[in-house]
């Protein structure tokens, strides 16, 4: 009884250990992933944040500055992370509107005005970008600490501009990006190397339908599904977590920004799809660049705290201009106008993206 | 490297074609060729006018096409596979719903339309499929192994669903390595065996190709070596043996001959148990042209005194 157990158990044992050895991708990948992951999810996740651009300026700067103000930048500006970053890039505004408009314009994310006399009725004004994760409570806690080794215990009244914007809604504008991904993922890259390992593909090609048909009927079919997960995951903000959406223009933009991420991806994973014959090296190979790409787009951290190494992969990774569109136009209310930088680089990714679609798929009619 | 080498053949208008060969022969790949999936690297094929490799996509609407290996999608009913591949096929909505049914009839699949491909038998399966390539009337259809893996109660409810389809004027090329289903549904036959045509003609000629010809097997208990003597002097009788208890007489002729053998027979009052008269099964000219199996002579029973030669 015993003894045939084990046989059986080790037939089964071998067949499916020799399968693995024999397959050096999937050795690679299931060491490397983990790894990968290590690296990845480690340095672009809870990494100290730093170089956070703030404004500073004070109030009625036809005075001369004040010793305050002049300690307080000094004091902002020294401030060193553990590993010696600075913490702040300080920019010195001469008026207050042109410090606030900076920060709703993104470009710094705090403005601090400092009062032109001592006094207690006089307090240190802090307009501070309520969107990003961390980064508040890290300026006002560098405030609080330039402040009380000045001796200057001030009042601070800080205003959110964005109101309270919890953890839920910062990560929730990032998961419409990652919702898209998995969809044109597991919905259209699965199925079209199922469906070309079937002779399905190939039985399209002794019917009079045209190559391109079949190459937009798939892109299309893709894109409305990642478009429809990405629309769910949005009313899931709106209606679970509490995001308010300021006009029907940025309601329209944000339909658009989910639509051109959403045929960008899927022409990536259609091109994905196309190199790949075996459906276990496209799923991995696919996890893996879903890590990349959702862990350095800012949706789950501040894209300021991660390493310069990760930083480069930002720039490049189309999703963190996705998910930085969605949040200003979400989060912040803002429109076209600060948007239009990563507009222009998802249409360029989607642009690039179709055309080695088309390219590698094509490949695979002939 | 070539999977097929110097074949050249023509198919007439409404006939069934065969192609038969053992695995691996270049089956698929004419066919493959011929519905413009691949291009030959030299030659030419025409379907109607139009050649292969120059105008593909005038072909693709004149063939139908079923593969070897089934291409229906499993998760759609029987109705939304032949939709799909109706509008594939560029068919009218209006000229394709009635279609549809037609053929759901055709394959007594009506009470099934609605239900999904993954909960039907082999049998449905492929007959679905071979009316599925049917469905915008090709004037070619191109069956690639229609029968392969069916039980034998499914092939022959295959085999008459491609004879109805023949009926509507339909040129129908299969290929096949099953004797039976060749001898059942072609007109014509080609043989081919390592990427070469080896014979082409109708299931008649073929037969008369065969050197052995009929063979005649009598069953008696005991026969004397001098009558087989008088037996082989009779014209167009080949070889004369005994076996077992059983008289094997291979002549060009068998119905020319048998007289004349009974009549030896009768005169030497030797009593007969049966007769029978054979004609080689295409399995035997299959055998014989393709060198396949060492060609042994058709239809050797052997019984417990076998390989005794006559007493």
């Amino acid at each position: 009884m015993k003894s045939t157990l084990l046989r059986g158990a080790f037939a089964i044992f071998k067949r499916d250990f020799q399968k693995f050895l024999n397959n050096p991708f999937m050795i690679l990948m299931t060491l490397f992933m983990p790894i990968m992951y290590l690296i990845i999810f480690g340095s672009a996740v809870g990494g100290s944040i730093s170089h956070i651009p703030i404004g500073v300026v004070q109030d009625e700067p036809y005075l001369v500055e004040t010793p305050l103000f002049l300690s307080a930048v000094q004091g902002l500006s020294d401030m060193q992370q553990k590993d010696s970053p600075p913490t702040f890039e300080v920019t010195v505004f001469t008026d207050e509107a042109m410090a606030r408009r900076a920060v709703s314009d993104g470009r710094v994310m705090a403005a601090i005005i400092f009062p032109s006399s001592i006094s207690v009725d006089h307090t240190i004004r802090l307009y501070i970008d309520s969107s990003e994760y961390t980064i508040p409570a890290l300026i006002l806690a560098g405030v609080n600490s330039v402040m009380a080794r000045n001796g200057a215990f001030f009042p601070v009244q800080v205003t959110k501009i964005y109101g309270d914007v919890g953890y839920l809604q910062f990560f929730g504008v990032g998961v419409i990006v990652m919702a898209i991904f998995m969809t044109t993922m597991m919905g259209g890259g699965m199925a079209l190397i199922r469906d070309r390992e079937m002779g399905i593909v190939e039985g399209y090609l002794v019917t009079p339908v045209k190559r391109s048909s079949i190459l937009l009927g798939i892109i299309a079919s893709g894109t409305i599904k990642g478009f429809l997960a990405g629309l769910i995951i949005l009313l899931v903000d709106l209606f679970v977590a509490g995001i308010v959406i300021d006009s029907a223009v940025n309601f329209l933009l944000i339909l658009a920004v989910i639509f051109i991420i959403s045929i960008g991806l899927t022409s990536l994973v259609v091109a994905f799809a196309s190199r790949f014959a075996n459906q276990q090296i496209f799923a991995s190979s696919v996890a893996f660049l879903n890590l990349i790409l959702f862990m350095t787009s800012g949706a789950f951290y501040p894209t300021l705290g991660m390493p310069d190494w990760l930083r480069w992969i930002t720039v490049i990774n189309p999703e963190s201009y996705g998910v930085h569109a969605l949040r200003s136009l979400i989060l912040r209310g803002q429109g076209l106008n600060l948007i239009g930088v990563d507009l222009l680089a998802l249409i360029i990714f989607s642009a690039f993206a179709i055309s080695i679609g088309i390219a590698t798929f094509r490949r695979t009619l002939d | 490297m070539s999977a097929v080498d110097d074949i050249s053949f023509e198919v007439k208008r409404g006939e069934i074609f065969g192609l038969l060969g053992p695995n691996g022969a270049g089956k698929s790949t004419l066919i493959r060729i011929l519905t413009t999936l691949i291009t030959p690297s030299s030659g030419a094929a025409f379907i109607d006018n139009f050649e292969v490799s120059s105008s593909p996509e005038q072909i693709r609407g004149l063939i139908g096409v079923c593969p070897q290996n089934s291409t229906l999608d499993q998760e759609l009913t029987a109705y939304e596979n032949l939709e799909f591949y109706g509008r594939l096929q560029n068919m009218d909505d209006r000229v394709l719903k009635p279609r549809i049914w037609q053929l759901l009839e055709m394959t007594g699949l009506q009470n099934r339309a609605r239900s999904p491909v993954s909960t039907f038998s082999g049998g449905m399966r492929r007959k679905l499929e071979i009316v599925r390539a049917f469905i915008h009337k090709p004037d070619i259809l191109f069956l690639d192994e229609p029968t392969i893996g069916l039980d034998p109660e499914s092939r022959r409810e295959v085999w008459q669903q491609i004879e109805r389809l023949n009926i509507e004027e339909t040129t129908i090329i299969l290929t096949t390595h099953y004797m039976d289903e060749a001898e059942r549904l072609c007109n014509r036959i080609a043989f081919v065996d390592q990427g070469r045509l080896i014979a082409l003609d109708t299931m008649e000629n073929l037969r008369r190709s065969f050197p052995v010809g009929d063979l005649i097997e009598i069953g008696v208990a005991e026969i004397a070596e001098d009558l087989l003597a008088r037996i082989r002097e009779i014209p167009l009788v080949g070889s004369v043996d005994v076996r077992g208890q059983r008289l094997r007489i291979v002549t060009r002729k068998a119905g020319t001959v048998l007289p004349g053998i009974l009549q030896i027979l009768e005169e030497s009052s030797i009593p007969m148990i049966s007769i029978a008269i054979r004609s080689p099964s295409l399995e035997d000219i299959f055998i014989y042209l393709t060198g396949q199996i060492p060609a042994s002579e058709p239809g050797v029973t052997v019984t417990g005194e076998g390989g005794r030669q006559g007493s």
